[in-house]
């Protein structure tokens, strides 16, 4: 736990000073602006709690896939890679330490949404179910370190990882329910929905705000569920890509 | 199979058998094999400062990767304090400082204290014993004044010295160092002597690779020759250079034609060089020709005259030979 603590204090510190884990904080207050403009000219009161909830859960997803799906990656450009697995530290501890302080920061994401919301339309978001509401938020940032712990590892596995990061953003974003929930997507691509934590985590945070939050442990069940899915299987696939570097002598690129 | 070991002790620090490393480079038909390490044999006893010395692509990088278990031999065994390093990587990494040498290997937007916090941590160093060898370690390396500085505007030499502290910052048994004065200036060159003095005073094991054969000379006690994946030879250095007569050399100073003359014209004389404005310096193939180049020199009245031994580095170039700029493939 040490370790895991460890990584996440040096993580955060490491994201005060890279533009690409804060920018988030600069997107979602503009995304709050777009999308509570739309619902306020449309006179749709009831687009509020999307509106200002679809930023958050876009800047998770943008984290876990743009930032914390390079961070393997990174280590290994800058020569740091072969140094942490010479250490005695479980190597998959250190990087679920170091994704769930990157989840952290779309947290704040949502007091600057709710803060648009209100500064610049006077439209206050209040929180039905709060207790639901902040446990959907919390197990959804450690679902998201699960999630990003696979896609960290399956990324250095592919020669073009940029360009399915790039296009894996927006598709994500519906399949997740983000901007238009999911029992409003086809039927067809409701099960394939389901399997992303995403959906249940903006179904259940909709809920928690408008009420009633009707079988919320079951979809917080899922949101866990699905995040330790990703995070074991992230262990397991970084494992093995250690022991493949290890043994072909790729650990560093030099 | 090279057999060349050092002097042991019945529990070595670093102990090598048959180790042997090889790549698989290219694909397809234009696949082919590296032969890294070709199944040497290394002991290093403990509280040991032992130079690795070898041209690039001697191996020398690729034994310290094994060593520290972030590469897996491909046949043969090695053991650090007696943990195989592919059976018992875990025990070995609790016990092994490693220093990577060059740029990279550092969070460079961080200052040093943050970049040493976490190598610490994951070493299983924490709280107050964690700040306390921090602060040690940064005085130690000459960084303390610059503690809270982002590592990117540091020099390759205040890089280097970090990425020291970094392999000591669990206190490990056995350091190893992969040219670890790479880039720095000759102060902190000589700086950096006086620690390797002090960890040897500690009892530490410090494996060392280095292309330069001054800081060899100073501060390792014994030095291994390292060239193509084999291990070439390992002595001390003073008896490396004492084992090579046919390396001697005479140098004197205002000889007369007539006598460089007969110098040239004697049988074991390998060469004849001017150095500068009146000296001269005499390669012999052996101790009697040594002897005899000597006598000539007096007999001409030269009154400024020596031997010279051979240097560590005179030596080095003996074994691996004169390859210029070429790297092996």
């Amino acid at each position: 736990m040490r370790v895991f603590t460890a990584a996440f204090r040096f993580q955060l510190a490491l994201a005060r000073r890279k533009p690409d884990t804060v920018h988030v904080l600069v997107t979602a207050p503009l995304f709050t602006l777009v999308f509570v403009s739309i619902g306020v000219h449309a006179h749709r009161p009831d687009f509020t709690a999307s509106a200002v909830l679809a930023p958050v859960l876009m800047s998770l997803w943008s984290l876990a896939l743009l930032t914390a799906g390079d961070l393997i990656s990174q280590d290994r450009n800058r020569g740091t890679l072969e140094a942490i697995v010479a250490t005695p530290a479980r190597f998959a501890t250190v990087v679920l330490g170091r994704l769930t302080a990157v989840a952290s920061v779309a947290l704040v994401c949502f007091a600057e949404s709710w803060l648009v919301a209100w500064s610049c339309f006077g439209v206050v978001l209040t929180i039905a179910h709060p207790l639901v509401f902040v446990s959907c938020l919390v197990c959804s940032s450690l679902a998201m370190a699960g999630t990003a712990s696979l896609l960290s590892a399956a990324f250095v596995l592919m020669p073009s990882a940029r360009v399915l990061q790039n296009t894996l953003t927006y598709p994500f974003y519906l399949l997740g329910g983000l901007l238009v929930p999911v029992a409003e997507l086809p039927g067809w691509l409701r099960p394939l929905s389901r399997l992303v934590f995403l959906s249940w985590s903006s179904d259940l945070l909709r809920a928690s705000v408008s009420g009633p939050a009707g079988h919320w442990w079951t979809a917080l069940a899922a949101i866990v569920g699905l995040g330790v899915a990703g995070a074991v299987s992230g262990a397991l696939l970084i494992g093995a890509i250690l022991r493949r570097v290890r043994r072909t002598g790729t650990l560093a690129l030099t | 199979m090279s057999d060349v070991d050092g002097v042991g002790t019945a529990e070595p620090a670093v102990e090598v058998r048959g180790l042997a490393r090889v790549y698989d480079r290219g694909r397809g038909r234009n696949s082919r094999q590296i032969t890294a390490l070709d199944r040497i044999d290394l002991t290093v006893a403990r509280g040991e400062i032992r130079g690795l010395l070898g041209p690039n692509g001697a191996g020398k990088t690729t034994l310290c990767k094994i060593l520290c278990t972030v590469l897996l031999p491909s046949a043969g065994s090695a053991r650090v304090l007696g943990h195989d390093v592919t059976a018992d990587p875990v025990a070995v990494k609790k016990s092994v400082g490693v220093v990577f040498g060059g740029d990279r290997g550092l969070y460079g937007r961080l200052d040093a204290r943050a970049n040493l916090n976490l190598w610490g941590a994951l070493h299983g160093v924490h709280g107050a014993a964690l700040h306390r060898q921090v602060d040690a370690l940064l005085e130690r390396v000459g960084l303390a004044d610059r503690a809270e500085e982002r590592v990117d505007g540091f020099s390759r030499g205040m890089k280097q010295r970090l990425h020291l502290a970094r392999g000591m910052v669990a206190d490990p048994q056995v350091l190893l160092l992969d040219e670890p004065t790479s880039g720095m200036d000759p102060v902190a060159a000589h700086d950096f002597r006086s620690l390797v003095e002090q960890l040897r005073l500690e009892g530490r094991t410090v494996l060392l690779t280095t292309h330069d054969m001054a800081e060899a000379e100073a501060v390792c006690d014994q030095v291994t020759l390292m060239d193509k994946g084999t291990l070439l030879a390992t002595e001390r250095p003073s008896e490396l250079s004492a084992g090579l007569s046919s390396l001697e050399s005479v140098e004197a100073e205002d000889v007369p034609e007539s006598a460089v003359g007969e110098i040239s014209e004697l049988s074991g004389v390998a060469d004849v060089k001017r150095l500068s404005a009146g000296r001269l310096r005499v390669d012999t193939e052996s101790s009697d020709v040594t002897r005899q180049v000597l006598q000539v020199l007096v007999n001409a009245g030269v009154t400024s005259l020596g031997t010279v031994r051979p240097s560590l580095e005179d030596v080095y170039l003996h074994y691996i030979g004169r390859r210029g700029m070429a790297v092996r493939s």
